[in-house]
């Protein structure tokens, strides 16, 4: 997330608007927030239904317990409401490509 | 070396390279892909406010993302 905050000057002149999204509780959100300058909503999907209904759900093997989350995706949603632009996994981890397509969009107009 | 060790030397390469791709196998694809309509949801935010995607709609991109957890590098 802390990628997508040094960006987020790029993708507000752009017209996005960037939603985080996780199974995190939105106390832990907050903390995090706080302590890394996150300034964009994280959103809180407790129970993971957001997760699913776009297929992500993943169970991790931590600490010998399998513990629920989503799995790291960037979409872009365009005014339409159209997913215009995805990556998944490991691609999703760097949002360049993300701020490059947004400005794009906004330069085609 | 005879035929018969070459045999099982082969079957066995055949084995773990299988056993590997198992392994190794890439996670499916999610449900929602490009050129989909994105389903809606209103979720809340760090600070209690809740943000629904329609609320955008007609008016900015959204860049939604998904991410494993708060505290985890990345």
């Amino acid at each position: 997330m802390r990628s997508f905050q040094e960006n987020i000057a790029k993708l507000e002149a752009a017209d996005t608007q960037v939603l985080g999204v996780s199974m995190d509780s939105p106390f832990a959100n907050k903390a995090f927030a706080d302590q890394n300058g996150v300034t964009f909503p994280l959103l809180s999907d407790i129970g993971g239904k957001v997760i699913q209904d776009y297929g992500l759900y993943k169970e991790y093997d931590k600490f010998n317990i399998k513990i629920p989350a989503a799995r790291r995706a960037t979409y872009v949603i365009d005014t339409n409401g159209k997913v215009s632009e995805m990556q998944v996994d490991a691609e999703a981890v760097d949002p360049t490509k993300v701020v490059t397509f947004c400005a794009a969009r906004k330069a085609k107009g | 070396m005879g035929k018969a060790a070459i045999a099982v030397l082969m079957a066995c390469s055949f084995l773990t390279a299988t056993a590997q791709t198992q392994k190794e196998s890439p996670p499916p694809a999610p449900k929602v892909k490009t050129g989909d309509i994105a389903p809606d949801f209103t979720l809340v935010d760090q600070n209690g406010q809740p943000h629904s995607l329609h609320d955008y709609k007609g008016k900015k991109n959204v860049a939604i993302a998904f991410f494993v957890w708060s505290f985890s590098p990345n």
